[in-house]
């Protein structure tokens, strides 16, 4: 599933700008999608104010809400050498106060007025938000802009909170036997130092060296304003929020920030395959993973076909993968998976669930036969059209959750790609040819990086993850 | 007061015999229904468990003409998210879709309801996914821990048992277990709707009317009444992990309780979401105990239940556990303070707006909110009902819920010092 579908399936609360009627009944389906895609989606406006921040505003009145949305362009692959789950320690000590606002006291005030806060660190961004009821924005703007200025980390708060992350790692990585085989394959196929091959929340031992001058020097050099997007959605107007910018954001000054450098993919997976036994396993998974384009790195041409290719190979029934080995009884799931808007290289991914009984080698020799078709012979036009088409199809519903559009727009602005990709992503998919999806797959599932890795029930003693 | 203003108008509509309550808004082009029967797991037979959560999956495995790939890809052609689920006491159905798609969404509801094809190699495939999804529900501390606690305190009734099956279960569910739960299920009567977003009252009505006109006449058969939960102590489970996985909890009260509200703000002092509760606070913010706890109103059969979670390092359970116990007889004694009562009131007032602007969740919270019995202008009143409350009332109903020496805890790990 792409990084749109997910945000489509996943549609949360309402931030939709009040559009005219958007569609035209008297056109046909096919139609509409078209005169869909020849205006933005989201109609945002975007502004950059003089120390070097970036604003977008995307209206909407459906709702007397709004959602603020604060991206540093700083996530998990910046965490420095030996220092993974730096970025993500950070976000949480970002809770512990900054100048005007007590530790705790954000939250609190946030759900004093009925608001939800939270905020997350990706490999690309960290990110910070509050859903409040219209006329709180300034209450939060407020809030954030003081830490944006200067948190105050304090130092007796760091061991509690590290003992916050463990638990957190525990909870997501170690205790769920499925989470750490992943973890571990990522780091057999990119090394457990390199920037993908790290897990965002950190290698245990790495939390546990993270200092306090650590997270100051990241904050300096990565949550500088020019490093920074700010979006607002909702039942916000222009005026007022260029108002509110002036007044809590434009006084932090600018500084210089260092700028995201991620190396390239390695030359060849430290482990091209990766077999893992785990007594708490009761259901064998097998992944197979290819270093991909983006829309940043190497050609953003293959990024979209890439997207076109990971539908129709594995994107639900209908798709080649789920034919050959869901419907065939030889898998209980089969699916592709691939993200196209991410800084640096990209993964492309495919797994599989083989039914009880099934070997996991008949499994594997099925998954090869219909790469191997797919190479040799290319996808048909049919399932070109097909792919865009319901790829494209719920672009609108998006504009249904409030949280959905500032995240699609801050995550895009943050890796470097324009406000006009996200705007008319569905005319950009549109113009993938049969040619470029069949050069796509067969640059990125030929001979390029990859690694296959077996997850299986078995006797073994569950291995900790860590630095290999 | 944010939210104090905060209305939200809902019509009823009339079709087909039945009554759906309706949001209307027509902001952008985006239609969402919902749907439930009572049911669901509660009706499938002692050893089938899981028939009713196959039946529900295998509604959009192909229907009518339409085989399953067939009616995915119409379903996906139009971007029209259709669902049907069976939960623990309820069958539900319900789509979100693009309003110039609203004929297909209903077209294709529709046949899935009256034709449904089951089958064979649609059953098989289902199966293996259910049975898969069970097997992996036991790989976790979490998985095992929440399977448990609600075994221990309903032995002996549908609440107790995992309502999507277990692997034994789910084995031996035939084709005609599979029609039989359809045809005990779907019915005309008893039907709760729920819609939101841009649809007028009269093509709702054409909507109810082709959806649900054809359906058999009838009502799905009434539910086992639960039986009071059964205090259990402490069990637990050994599984080799790093860290164990608490579910813990209580018995609740009936939703039709008059003092529901006054029960759900001692709770979000005492559990609530975000960082600001007593338990968040004592078990995060103050010892750094777990990376987040809270509990909650679990709603069945027309009785909520206290339940909640925490995870942590088994070397610090017993004191999770200790602080968790102290927390809930300091609430069950003294009651909130008057600024917390305060701070909570204005959260579930002004949270208002923010449960109501995503078009499905709208529809879902119509539909719960009718399950619940709850009167067309409950959310109108709730504002004012709230800001009532007293320190008083609440205190009165945190020494009545809260028993500390009924809370029962279920731990799955390698706890120390149990």
């Amino acid at each position: 599933m792409t990084r749109r579908t997910a945000l489509r399936t996943a549609a949360a609360l309402p931030a939709a700008l009040a559009m005219p009627a958007i569609a035209d009944p008297a056109l046909a389906p096919d139609r509409q999608a078209e005169a869909l895609a020849e205006r933005p989606l989201f109609g945002a406006l975007a502004w950059t104010e003089a120390n070097g921040l970036r604003v977008v505003l995307a209206e909407s009145r459906r709702v007397p809400v709004a959602a603020q949305y604060l991206f540093y362009a700083a996530g998990g692959g910046e965490d420095p050498p030996g220092r993974s789950g730096l970025a993500h320690f950070l976000e949480h000590m970002m809770f512990k106060g900054s100048r005007n606002v007590p530790p705790g006291a954000f939250s609190l005030a946030v759900a004093r007025e009925g608001g939800q806060d939270n905020a997350f660190t990706s490999r690309d961004v960290t990110a910070y938000h509050q859903h409040v009821e219209a006329s709180r924005l300034p209450l939060v703007m407020r809030m954030e802009a003081d830490r944006f200025a200067a948190p105050l980390i304090p130092e007796d708060q760091v061991e509690p909170e590290r003992a916050v992350v463990l638990e957190e790692r525990r909870q997501r990585t170690d205790s769920n036997p499925r989470a750490r085989f992943v973890e571990a394959f990522d780091a057999a196929l990119w090394g457990p130092q390199h920037w993908r091959g790290r897990p965002i929340i950190g290698w245990e031992e790495e939390i546990r060296a993270i200092t306090r001058e650590d997270m100051l020097a990241f904050f300096e050099q990565r949550y500088a304003p020019a490093n920074a997007v700010l979006v607002v959605a909702g039942d916000v107007r222009e005026a007022e929020l260029r108002r509110l910018v002036e007044q809590f954001y434009a006084p932090v000054p600018a500084r210089p920030h260092r700028a995201r450098d991620r190396a390239p993919p390695p030359a060849a997976p430290l482990e091209p395959r990766l077999v893992r036994e785990d007594p708490l396993v009761r259901e064998a998974l097998l992944l197979r993973s290819f270093a991909a384009p983006s829309l940043t790195w190497g050609d953003p041409d293959q990024a979209w076909a890439l997207e076109v290719l990971a539908h129709l190979l594995g994107g639900g029934p209908g798709s080649r993968m789920h034919a050959a080995l869901v419907e065939t009884g030889l898998a209980t799931t089969a699916a592709c998976s691939y993200h196209g808007e991410v800084a640096g290289a990209a993964t492309f991914a495919l797994s599989a669930t083989p039914r009880p009984g099934v070997a996991p080698d008949r499994l594997e020799a099925a998954l090869d036969a219909v790469l191997e078709r797919l190479l040799q012979e290319g996808p048909t036009a049919a399932e070109l059209s097909r792919a865009v088409r319901q790829i494209t199809a719920g672009a609108v519903l998006t504009l249904d959750s409030i949280g959905a559009v500032p995240r699609l727009i801050g995550s895009a602005l943050a890796i470097g790609l324009p406000l006009e990709l996200v705007e008319f992503w569905p005319r950009r998919l549109r113009e993938v040819t049969l040619p470029q999806v069949t050069e796509a797959g067969r640059a990125v599932l030929g001979n390029g990086l990859h690694a296959t890795g077996w997850l299986l029930p078995g006797p073994a003693a569950p291995q900790r993850g860590g630095p290999a | 007061m944010s939210g104090r203003g905060f209305t939200l108008p809902i019509q009823e509509v009339r079709a087909a015999g039945l009554t759906a309550w309706l949001v209307e808004d027509h902001a952008i082009p985006v239609v969402a229904l919902s749907w439930s029967w009572r049911g669901g797991a509660a009706l499938d037979p002692e050893g089938q468990e899981g028939t009713a959560g196959m039946a529900a999956a295998l509604l959009t495995e192909g229907a009518g003409p339409l085989g399953a790939v067939a009616f995915a890809d119409a379903l996906r052609d139009a971007a029209i998210g259709l669902t049907f689920s069976a939960g623990r006491d309820s069958f539900d159905g319900g789509f979100r879709t693009l309003a110039d798609a609203l004929p297909e969404a209903v077209r294709l509801a529709r046949l899935a309801m009256a034709e449904p094809r089951l089958d064979e190699d649609a059953v098989e495939r289902v199966r293996a996914r259910a049975m898969a999804a069970a097997r992996r529900t036991l790989e976790t501390p979490r998985g095992q821990a929440g399977r448990a606690f609600w075994a221990h305190a309903f032995p002996a009734h549908p609440a107790g048992r995992q309502s999507g099956g277990t692997e034994e279960s789910l084995a031996g569910v035939t084709i005609p277990a599979l029609r039989a739960a359809l045809d005990r299920q779907i019915h005309r009567e008893g039907l709760l709707i729920g819609a939101a977003g841009a649809i007028t009252p009269a093509r709702l009505a054409e909507a109810m009317e082709a959806l649900f006109a054809p359906l058999p006449p009838g009502a799905p058969p009434a539910l086992p009444p639960l039986p009071p939960f059964r205090p259990f102590g402490q069990e637990v489970i050994g599984l080799a992990s790093p860290q164990s996985a608490v579910v813990f909890g209580q018995d609740g009260l009936p939703v039709r309780d008059p003092e529901w509200e006054a029960a759900q703000v001692a709770l979000r002092v005492l559990a609530g979401g975000g960082f600001t509760s007593r338990l968040m606070q004592a078990v995060r913010e103050r010892r750094g105990l777990a990376y987040g706890i809270g509990a909650g109103l679990s709603v069945l059969f027309g009785h909520a239940v206290i339940a909640g979670s925490v995870a942590t390092e088994n070397a610090r359970v017993a004191e999770t556990l200790a602080v968790l116990r102290e927390e809930w007889a300091l609430m069950a004694a003294n009651g909130p303070s008057e600024a917390e009562l305060a701070d909570a009131v204005a959260f579930l007032t002004g949270s208002m707006p923010l449960q109501f602007s995503d078009s499905r969740r709208i529809a879902d919270t119509l539909v719960a909110m009718r399950q619940n019995g709850r009167p067309l202008d409950w959310l109108e009143g709730r504002a004012a009902r709230l800001a009532a409350l007293t320190r008083g009332r609440v205190a009165a109903v945190s020494a009545r819920l809260l028993r500390p020496e009924t809370l029962s805890a279920v731990v799955a790990g390698q706890p120390v010092g149990l």
